[in-house]
């Protein structure tokens, strides 16, 4: 088998996984802030992108406008997921929660099904098509473009969580009673980490409209956003990161080699061995916390 | 009572909590506790110790609980139906049972998350007074709470509640689970920081030995009820104290402890 074509779908991977980690992110948010396994986010950067397209084909704005209100509308709309759905579960027991953003999930598709239809609307952002060559191997531009901004939002979100209302949300998510003992709005902290990880969803929705267009199938990231944020350790944003990239090399090398053999799927065939050996053998992640146990 | 009002920052006048709508909890607990003062709250397992704490930082709303009669006043204000971090804002510390510590963060950090109510500056000076108390946080300040000695995070838990910059410091069982070497210094700490700043403190206790020693009243509580009420020496010196809640039972048969329920409720 020819080394370069494996190293040329191994690099593309891992730019594809860094987008994937995109998505992990905003799962990781939300759970680093409030202990909350998010199955929406999958359907929240479906959602973003139709509302994007709502802002620049409905309205006419260009993409440049389009974009910053898609961002500001999805803030608004993850602190109303709080404020309306999850408020008056705070306290109660996680797996209500899990089934309430599964709720959400399946609200948000249906509604958008109801609202913009299913036929999938490109989103072009003008990344050239021209081929881009690193050495010997040809990388896709707009791979190479959403891992920059991955890599980027990776960034903001480390140096967020030093920041005093990042401390603040991971004292939530580690202790929801000591959090109110100490003068803390749980509930406030709660909405915020729902709207961050919202922007963070209307980012990975621009990035993969534009790769794949805007239709229902943005919202089965959540698959890729799962594996990631677990094989990750669910409340490491670096270990989401890293997951992406192992994840999306993992990705292209198997649709390589294995394709031919079992005649394709191989990739999710691949997303879910390593999401299954994930919870099996390291339930922790890579890089996630540890429950500490003191003797 | 008596009293002028002005002088106690805490009175609960017969307040009931029931949990589920059903189930009552504490049934008419009626306490105060004076400007600058140190008063303990005893009673055994299950009495309604936490409960009363809870009703007064407003905690109980997580657990489904509720106020249902009565008045928690705070500075001659009602508080019931304020938010939790309203009523810290207004001044009010709530120290957890089982201390409570934000695990996966460092002491620094769990300082730092429990200032949200006070501004960036205040927090600085506030957490160098917390250090300047408990030295051995400032050792251990970068690493995680969570694999802090028993006693360590009792200090942070107490730290993080003065972080809030308290008027009223609430303390459920600080002493539990700690050697009494520990429990002897964390009460001189809370004892040291009520005379230099005139910080209230309600002290809950199962340890009725330790916490006596340092307030200067207490009551007793029981089944949701307060069935005592003197001053800390006098409590000392209570023949039944003594035999149930100071270990000075040696001499005593199981026909004393019924005759000692008839008293009771004679008393209630």
């Amino acid at each position: 088998m020819d080394i370069l074509l494996l190293l040329e779908s191994a690099l593309n991977g891992a730019l594809v996984g860094l987008m994937y980690s995109l998505v992990a992110m905003g799962i990781v948010l939300i759970y680093k802030s409030s202990s909350v396994p998010n199955l929406a986010q999958g359907a929240m950067v479906m959602l973003a992108g139709y509302v994007i397209l709502a802002f620049s084909n409905q309205l006419g704005l260009p993409l440049w406008a389009a974009i910053p209100l898609g961002i500001v509308t999805m803030f608004i709309i993850g602190v109303g997921i709080e404020r309306v759905a999850l408020r008056r579960l705070a306290g109660r027991p996680i797996i209500m929660i899990l089934m309430m953003t599964l709720g959400i999930e399946i609200f948000l598709r249906a509604g958008s099904m109801t609202i913009w239809g299913g036929t999938s609307r490109p989103l072009p952002l003008g990344i050239s098509d021209a081929p881009l060559f690193l050495g010997p191997l040809l990388i896709n531009r707009a791979y190479a473009v959403g891992a920059g901004v991955a890599v980027a939002m990776f960034v903001l979100l480390v140096l967020f969580f030093r920041t005093r209302i990042g401390v603040v949300l991971r004292a939530i998510s580690d202790d929801y009673t000591a959090a109110w003992s100490v003068g803390i709005s749980v509930e406030r902290g709660v909405a915020l980490s729902w709207a961050i990880s919202a922007v963070v969803a209307t980012i990975a929705a621009v990035l993969w409209g534009s790769v794949q267009g805007v239709d229902q199938s943005l919202a089965l990231l959540l698959l890729k956003g799962v594996t990631v944020a677990v094989l990750g350790g669910l409340d490491s944003i670096g270990g989401a990161l890293l997951a992406g990239i192992l994840l999306g090399i993992v990705e292209g090398l198997a649709s390589i080699v294995l394709d031919p053999l079992l005649g394709g799927a191989s990739r999710e065939l691949v997303d879910a061995a390593m999401l299954i050996l994930t919870i099996m053998l390291r339930p922790h992640g890579l890089f996630g916390r540890h429950d500490i146990e003191r003797v | 009572m008596t009293e002028n009002p002005t002088e106690e920052v805490l009175t609960l006048n017969n307040v009931e909590v029931v949990y589920d709508y059903v189930s009552l909890a504490i049934k008419g607990v009626s306490l105060a506790v004076p400007k600058g003062g140190m008063v303990a709250l005893l009673g055994a397992n299950g009495a309604g110790k936490s409960t009363t704490l809870k009703s007064i930082s407003g905690l109980l709303a997580a657990e489904r609980g509720e106020v249902r009669r009565g008045e928690v006043k705070f500075q001659d204000r009602n508080i019931s139906g304020l938010m939790p971090q309203d009523r810290v804002k207004l001044g009010i510390a709530h120290v957890l049972e089982g201390r409570r510590v934000f695990e996966h963060l460092t002491p620094d950090e769990n300082l730092i998350a429990a200032s949200a109510v006070r501004s960036r500056h205040d927090a600085a000076r506030n957490k160098d007074r917390v250090y300047s108390y408990f030295p051995r946080l400032f050792e251990r300040r970068s690493s995680a709470a969570g694999y802090l000695s028993g006693g360590e995070q009792q200090m942070l838990a107490i730290g993080r509640a003065l972080m809030t910059q308290p008027k009223l410091l609430m303390l459920d069982e600080p002493s539990l689970g700690l050697a009494p070497f520990l429990v002897a210094e964390i009460f001189q700490i809370l004892s040291r920081i009520n005379r230099e700043e005139g910080l209230s403190v309600l002290l809950v206790e199962q340890n009725a030995i330790a916490a006596l020693e340092i307030v200067s009243h207490g009551y007793l509580i029981e089944s949701g009820r307060i069935v005592m009420h003197d001053t800390a020496e006098a409590l000392k010196k209570n023949p039944d104290i003594q035999e149930f809640y100071l270990g000075g039972a040696e001499n005593k048969n199981f026909r004393d402890i019924k005759h000692y329920r008839r008293r009771k409720r004679w008393l209630t």
